[in-house]
C-alpha cells in the first residue's frame, strides 16, 4: 500500500534529485583498522553534489570513523577516497579544509577559550588574507613570492590599521551574516565554554559555515537537543543545502530527521555497510530492520 | 555610572573591534600614556627611575614575549631565560662589531636573531606537547647558557665572562641610553615608547589572524587543523613572535638596565620569574603582562621595606627566604582565587565599575 | 593486544639485553677508534668505570624521578616541588640529627613531618584546585616549591651540613684494581632497587594502587565511584615525601645538605622524559641511561668541548629520545580522540 505521504516524499525526492550533479566524493573499499581492531571493512559509497547523505547505524558501526577517513584524521589501510575528482588514501586535515571540506563533531570541537564570535572568525581564517602572491608558474620563483607575500601579510597584521583592519572587518561582515542566519546574535560575545550544549552545537555550525565549505560533515547535530531544537537545526540544515548549495553529509540517530531530511541513506553496521539507498528503501530493508530500526510495537 | 557604555553606538565593524571601544577607555588611557612619557620623568627620583620603572618595562617585554607562546599559544616554555641571554649577546655581537649601527636596528636585530633561535628549539613543539615539551625548552636554556658562558667568542674573549655596553646614542650624540652618560631619564623614556609600541604590535597581532590561530592551537589543536590552521606554521610562528621579544627584552637588559651582565643573569631561575610574571598577571593577556611584571618588581621592595620596617637588623638572607615563602604563598593564592591573574581581576573590577554607585 | 605479548616475550627480552649491550660495545669501540684517530683517551678498564658509576649515579636520579612519577601517576600532577621536598626532608632530618635527636627518633620523626605536609597540601591546595587543568596544578607546585625552599630555611638555616648516617664508605677493587666502585654507591642502588620494587607491588597489585590509577585518570570520575580523593591524594604525598626522603639522605650524603639539593628535581626531568611521566620501571630505566649517558657524555666528550656539558647534556639525550617517542620509553601513548 503506497500512502500519502509515501508519494509526497516520492515527489520531493524526484524534484530535489534534478538538482544533483555527479558525486562530489566518493570512498571505494575503505577498510580501517587500530591494532586488532577493525573499525570499517570495505566500505564504499559515494555523495552526489548538492545532496544530504545521512550515515546511521548502532553505536560503534564506524560512522565517526569514516568522517574522520574523509576528513583526513584517519588514514585508511586500503581504499581509496576521490573528491572532486582527484584520487588519494590519505590527506591531512588541513588540506581536507583547503579543499572544501567543513565539519563538526560529536563532541563539540570549538575553542572554549575564546567567544562565538572569535570562533565563526577563525572558521575565515582560509579565506582571510592581507597579500595574495601572483602564481607565475616558474619554477622557485613561487615559493619565494609566497614568502614574500606572507612577510608583508604579517607585517600587515603588525600594524593592525589600513589594509589588515579592512579585510578583518570584511569578514566580520559575513560572519555576522551567519550569526544572522543561525540566530545567534545574543551570545556573540559569549565565550563558548560558557553556553549550554545546543548552543554550542549551533556555534559549531557556524564555524563549519564560515568556510564556505563544499562537503559539510555533520556528526550528530541534533544530540541532546529537544524537538524544538530539532526541529530549528533541521530547518537550518535545509536551508544550508538550498541556498548555498552545500553537500552535505551527516551521521544521525534520530530516524525521523533522517528519513525526513536526508535524500539517501547509508546504514553501516560493525564496519561493514548494510545498506544504501533513499529513505524508503533502506527502511523496509530486513537486514536494517534487523540490525538497527527494529520492528514498531 | 561613570563608566556607563550607554550611548555610545558603534556604526562600523572597524570601531566595534577597536582596541579600546569604550570613550572612558581611550581617555584614561590617554590621560595615563601623558602622565608616564611627560610628567613621570620629572618627579620621579633615581632610584625610582633606574630600580623600578626601568627594570619594570623590560621585564614587561619578556612577559609580553612569554604570554604570547605559553598564554595565546598554549606552548608551555621554561627557556625564557636562554633566549634573553641569546638576545642579549646577539646585540652584544652586533654593536661591537658593527659600532655604527643604530641602537634601535641593533636591538631589532637581536630580536630576529633570537626569533630564528626561538623556532629551531621550538621544533620538539611539533610532536611533544605540554610537560614534555616544557622540559625540551629546559633543554634549550641550558644549553644556551652553556654556549654563552663556555664559548669566548660570544663575550669578544673577555676573561671576566661579561659583556659591558657601549655607549650608544639615540641621534649622534645626543640621548645616550647606554653606557655612562646615559641619564635615568632618557633611558626610562625611551622605554616607555619603544616597549609601548612593541606592545602595540604585539597586541596586533593577537587579536588579528594569526593570533586567531595561535588561540585555537592552545585550545584544541586538533580541532584547529580541520579549520585548516596548520599546526606547525602556528606553533612556529608563535616561538618566533616570543623569541623575538624575549630577545628583544634580554638585550634591553643587557644594555639599559644593567649596563654589564653575564650569561649568569638569566639563568632558569630567570625564566621562572617571568613564568610566574604572566600567571600572576593573566595568561593570554598583554595587559596582564604589564600588571604580573608590577607585582613581581613591587614585590621584594616591599617586602624588603615592611620586614627592615619590622625589624630594622634582620639578616638579608631570612628576607629572602620569607620572600620565597611569599611568593610561593601566593602563586597558590592566585591560582586557587583567580587562575586567570590580575587581568581577570582588572576586568571584574571594571564590570562593577560600570554598575558603580549601584551594587547590582 | 596484550594477549599476544607472551609469545613475543622471548624476542622482546633478547631486544632489551642485546640491544643496551650493543650500545655499550658500539659506544666503546667508537671512543677508541677516536683515541687512535689521537683524539681524546681512552681505555676499556676506565670505560667501564665510568659506566658503572654512570649508572649508579642513574640510580639516585631515579630516586628523585620516582617521587614525580608516583605523583604523577596517581594525582595526575607533576610535582614541581618534588625537588624542594627532598631538600626538605634532607634539611629536617640533618635538623634533628643535629640536635641531639637520635638516628631512631628522627628517621620516623621526619616521616611524620612529611605526612603533615601531605596533609597540609592536600587541605590547603589540592583540595581547591579539583578538576582544573594539568597546566594549573603545575603552576600550584611551583607555588609549594617556593614555600618549601623559603620555609625550610627559614627553619633549619642554609648553610652546607655534613650528613653521615654510617652509609659505608669506600672503594671496592674489581678485575684486581682496574675497576673502582664506591661502595657507598653500590648500597644506594640497592636501596632505590627495593623501593622501587615494592612501590611496582604496590601499584599494580593492591586495592589502594588501583583507586590511585583511577585517580590520575579523572578526578571527577573517581569521586563518583565512591573512592575518597583526599585520603588518596595524602597517602601519595606521604610516599612521595618517604622517597623524597630517600633520595634527600643519600644525595644529601654524597654531597652535603644544602640548598642546591632542590635543584636535582631538575635533573629528574630528563630521566622522566625517557622513562615517560607514568612508568615506575621507566624512572629506573630512564635514569640508568641518563646517568650513564651523562658521565661518559662528560668524561669523553665533554672535553673536547670545553667541559661542563652535564649541565645539557642528559637534556639533549632526552630530547632527541622524543623526537622517536613522544611518550618515552614506556610511558603511556596519549590518545586524543575527536
Amino acid at each position: 500500500m503506497v500512502d500519502a505521504a509515501q508519494i509526497a516524499t516520492a515527489e520531493r525526492l524526484a524534484e530535489r534529485s534534478r538538482r544533483f550533479g555527479p558525486p562530489l566524493l566518493s570512498v571505494d573499499h575503505i577498510s580501517l583498522s587500530f591494532g586488532g581492531v577493525k573499525a570499517l571493512r570495505d566500505i564504499s559509497f559515494d555523495i552526489r553534489q548538492h545532496e544530504i547523505r545521512a550515515i546511521i547505524g548502532p553505536n560503534g558501526a564506524g560512522k565517526t570513523s569514516m568522517l574522520n577517513v574523509i576528513n583526513g584524521f584517519y588514514h585508511p589501510q586500503e581504499g581509496t577516497i576521490t573528491y572532486k575528482g582527484r584520487e588519494r588514501r590519505a590527506m591531512r586535515p588541513h588540506q581536507a579544509a583547503k579543499q572544501g571540506i567543513a565539519r563538526t563533531f560529536q563532541n563539540v570541537a570549538l575553542f572554549k577559550g575564546m567567544s562565538t564570535l572569535d570562533n565563526i572568525m577563525t572558521g575565515r581564517l582560509l579565506k582571510m588574507r592581507n597579500v595574495r602572491a601572483p602564481e607565475t608558474g616558474i619554477v622557485g620563483l613561487d615559493p619565494l613570492l609566497r614568502f614574500g607575500a606572507n612577510a608583508i601579510d604579517f607585517a600587515l597584521q603588525a600594524l593592525y590599521w589600513g589594509p589588515n583592519q579592512k579585510e578583518e572587518a570584511r569578514h566580520r561582515a559575513f560572519c555576522e551574516e551567519i550569526i544572522d542566519f543561525l540566530e545567534i546574535q545574543a551570545i556573540r560575545r559569549t565565550p563558548v565554554g560558557k553556553l549550554p550544549y545546543g548552543l554550542q552545537k549551533r556555534v559549531e555550525l557556524a564555524r563549519a559555515l564560515a568556510m564556505e565549505p563544499e562537503l559539510l560533515l555533520l556528526d550528530e547535530p541534533m544530540a541532546g537537543m529537544n524537538v524544538e531544537e530539532k526541529e530549528d537545526m533541521c530547518r537550518f540544515v535545509l536551508d544550508v543545502n538550498d541556498e548555498f548549495g552545500t553537500t552535505i553529509a551527516l551521521i544521525e540517530h534520530d530516524m525521523g530527521v533522517v528519513m525526513d531530511i536526508s535524500d539517501r541513506v547509508v546504514v553501516l553496521d560493525y564496519g561493514r555497510k548494510l545498506a544504501d539507498g533513499t529513505p524508503d528503501e533502506v527502511r523496509s530493508d530486513q537486514a536494517v530492520i534487523d540490525a538497527y530500526l527494529g520492528v514498531a510495537h | 555610572m561613570l563608566y556607563r557604555e550607554a550611548g555610545q553606538f558603534k556604526t562600523s565593524y572597524a570601531s566595534d573591534q577597536a582596541l579600546f571601544p569604550i570613550r572612558q577607555d581611550q581617555v584614561v588611557v590617554l590621560l595615563f600614556l601623558t602622565f608616564a612619557v611627560f610628567v613621570v620623568p620629572f618627579i620621579a627620583n633615581q632610584y625610582i627611575l633606574n630600580t623600578i620603572l626601568v627594570y619594570f618595562l623590560v621585564l614587561a617585554l619578556a612577559a609580553i614575549g612569554l604570554n604570547i607562546l605559553t598564554g595565546y599559544c598554549g606552548q608551555l616554555s621554561l627557556g625564557s631565560g636562554g633566549f634573553m641571554a641569546c638576545g642579549a649577546f646577539a646585540a652584544y655581537k652586533l654593536t661591537t662589531g658593527f659600532p655604527d649601527m643604530h641602537i634601535v636596528v641593533v636591538f631589532l636585530l637581536a630580536g630576529g636573531i633570537t626569533a630564528l633561535v626561538g623556532v629551531f628549539f621550538g621544533i620538539p613543539s611539533l610532536r611533544i606537547k605540554g610537560f614534555y615539551l616544557a622540559v625540551a625548552t629546559l633543554a634549550a636554556q641550558f644549553f644556551l647558557l652553556w654556549l654563552f658562558n663556555r664559548v669566548p667568542w660570544f663575550t669578544n674573549y673577555s676573561s671576566s665572562g661579561t659583556i659591558s655596553a657601549p655607549p650608544r646614542a639615540l641621534w649622534g650624540d645626543q640621548w645616550y641610553i647606554t653606557g655612562p652618560q646615559a641619564s635615568p631619564v632618557t633611558k626610562y623614556v625611551f622605554l616607555v615608547v619603544f616597549v609601548g609600541v612593541l606592545a602595540l604590535v604585539a597586541k596586533n597581532l593577537v587579536r588579528s589572524r594569526l593570533g586567531r590561530s595561535w588561540m585555537a592551537i592552545r585550545d584544541m589543536d586538533i580541532a584547529a587543523e580541520i579549520i585548516g590552521i596548520r599546526p606547525m606554521v602556528a606553533k612556529l610562528s608563535a616561538f618566533a613572535v616570543s623569541s623575538f621579544f624575549i630577545g628583544i627584552s634580554g638585550a634591553l637588559w643587557a644594555f639599559i638596565y644593567s649596563g654589564a651582565v653575564e650569561a649568569l643573569a638569566f639563568e632558569v631561575t630567570r625564566s621562572f620569574q617571568v613564568l610566574f610574571m604572566i600567571i600572576i598577571g593573566g595568561l593570554g593577556s598583554i595587559l596582564g603582562s604589564f600588571l604580573g611584571a608590577l607585582f613581581i618588581v613591587i614585590l621584594p621592595i616591599v617586602l624588603n621595606n615592611v620586614l627592615t620596617a619590622i625589624d630594622p637588623s634582620i639578616d638579608v638572607g631570612i628576607i629572602k627566604h620569607v620572600e620565597f615563602m611569599i611568593f610561593g604563598a601566593l602563586i597558590v593564592l592566585f591560582l586557587i582565587v583567580e587562575p586567570h591573574g590580575l587581568a581577570r581581576l582588572w576586568q571584574l573590577a571594571k564590570e562593577k565599575l560600570r554598575l558603580w554607585p549601584f551594587p547590582y | 593486544m596484550a594477549a599476544n605479548g607472551s609469545r613475543t616475550l622471548a624476542p622482546r627480552l633478547a631486544l632489551w639485553v642485546l640491544l643496551p649491550l650493543g650500545i655499550v660495545a658500539g659506544l666503546g669501540l667508537l671512543l677508541q677508534w677516536m683515541t687512535s684517530q689521537g683524539i681524546g683517551f681512552f681505555d676499556w678498564y676506565f670505560y667501564f668505570e665510568v659506566l658503572i658509576t654512570g649508572l649508579l649515579l642513574g640510580v639516585q636520579y631515579s630516586l628523585v624521578a620516582l617521587g614525580f612519577v608516583l605523583i604523577f601517576k596517581a594525582s595526575g600532577v607533576f610535582n614541581f616541588a618534588q625537588g624542594s621536598m627532598v631538600l626538605f626532608a634532607a634539611l629536617t632530618f640533618v635538623g634533628l640529627l643535629e640536635n641531639g635527636v637520635h638516628i631512631l627518633l628522627a628517621l620516623p620523626a621526619t616521616l611524620l613531618v612529611m605526612w603533615i605536609l601531605a596533609v597540609l597540601v592536600e587541605r590547603v591546595v589540592l583540595r581547591r584546585l579539583v578538576n582544573q587543568e594539568q597546566i594549573i596544578l603545575f603552576m600550584a607546585t611551583i607555588g609549594i616549591f617556593y614555600l618549601l625552599e623559603g620555609g625550610g630555611q627559614l627553619i633549619w638555616g642554609s648553610q652546607v651540613r655534613e650528613l653521615n648516617i654510617g652509609l659505608p664508605s669506600g672503594r671496592i677493587e674489581l678485575f684486581g684494581g682496574a675497576i673502582l666502585v664506591q661502595k657507598f654507591e653500590l648500597v644506594t642502588a640497592a636501596i632505590a632497587g627495593i623501593l622501587v620494587a615494592v612501590l611496582a607491588i604496590f601499584f599494580n597489585k593492591t586495592r589502594i594502587g588501583r583507586a590511585l590509577r583511577a585517580v590520575a585518570d579523572d578526578h571527577q570520575a573517581a569521586l563518583s565511584v565512591g573512592i575518597p580523593l583526599t585520603s588518596i591524594w595524602v597517602i601519595v604525598w606521604t610516599v612521595a615525601g618517604i622517597v623524597a626522603l630517600v633520595a634527600g639522605v643519600t644525595w644529601g650524603t654524597s654531597l652535603g645538605v644544602q640548598p642546591t639539593l632542590a635543584l636535582i628535581a631538575l635533573k629528574a626531568l630528563p630521566v622522566l622524559i625517557l622513562g615517560g611521566f607514568t612508568s615506575i620501571p621507566g624512572a629506573i630505566v630512564g635514569g640508568l641511561i641518563i646517568g650513564a649517558g651523562e658521565q661518559v657524555g662528560e668524561v669523553f666528550f665533554g672535553s673536547l668541548v670545553g667541559g661542563a656539558i652535564q649541565d645539557w647534556f642528559a637534556y639533549m639525550l632526552a630530547m632527541v629520545f622524543l623526537l622517536f617517542r613522544p611518550q618515552g620509553l614506556f610511558g603511556e601513548r596519549i590518545i586524543e580522540r575527536v
